[in-house]
């Protein structure tokens, strides 16, 4: 039983980080419009903010957060990653998020220590 | 007593100090020889084409692998997460942002743009 709970609390739980990111965009960018001299910002401030509030998670895991913010205007964009790690314990995890002028996409890596 | 070999090999040594610079700098070398490689990389699959729908999803997983194998044949003991974008040109902003939470001595990031007529990709 102890066992079982240790490893919940040091394995990468995919959907409280999607939940913690999906809020940290909302708060950040919301309902505002695609905005060119704001979106130095928002990219920093909504990667700042992940890291931050999967710091706090307190997990033994190094953590890469990407984003991108893409202005809807038709264009196509495609991302791809591949990665080097240890299977069983490293993950990722992927948060699509739009509004009416903006497409933002977050990956998290999470690497176990 | 014969386990315990000459005193040279368990003494501190103080060449060690520096071989840490040494690994920075051979660390340095080796992802700059990778980011040229990785811009030879991506010249190959997508050099002069134009953004195709139907093709962007194999160049981006080509891209990935090529430079994921020029990374881990160079036997480092390291961990290694690619990433590529590619983007139609259209006039679109596009603003890309990674924040890492690893550690600072003996982790590191590079990225390379590149751009031709129709297409930016960013690795």
């Amino acid at each position: 039983m102890d066992e079982f709970q240790l490893s919940e609390e040091t394995a990468f739980v995919v959907d409280d980080i999607t939940t913690i990111i999906q809020d940290t965009v909302e708060t950040t960018i919301g309902s505002s419009a695609y905005q060119q001299n704001r979106i130095n910002q928002w990219t920093s401030s909504v990667v700042e903010t992940s890291l931050n509030q999967l710091s706090k998670l307190g997990k033994p895991f190094k953590y890469i957060v990407t984003c991108i913010i893409l202005q809807k205007n038709g264009a196509g964009l495609h991302t791809a990653s591949s990665c080097f790690w240890d299977n069983t314990m490293d993950r990722s995890c992927t948060v699509r998020w739009e509004n009416k002028t903006t497409y933002c996409i977050v990956c998290v890596f999470g690497l176990a220590v | 007593m014969e386990e315990y070999n000459s005193g040279e090999e368990v003494s501190f040594n103080a060449d060690e100090a520096s071989v840490s610079v040494k690994e920075m700098l051979d660390c340095v070398v080796f992802l700059a020889d990778w980011l040229v490689s990785v811009s030879q990389c991506i010249e190959g699959i997508i050099g002069g084409l134009d953004y195709n729908q139907n093709k962007v999803n194999q160049w981006t997983a080509s891209i990935v692998e090529h430079s994921l194998t020029q990374l881990v044949k160079q036997g480092r003991p390291f961990k290694f997460i690619v990433n590529c974008a590619i983007m139609q040109k259209s006039g679109a902003g596009l603003h890309t942002a990674n924040s890492c939470y690893w550690d600072t001595a003996t982790d590191g990031s590079c990225t390379v743009r590149w751009e031709n007529r129709t297409m930016y990709c960013v690795v």
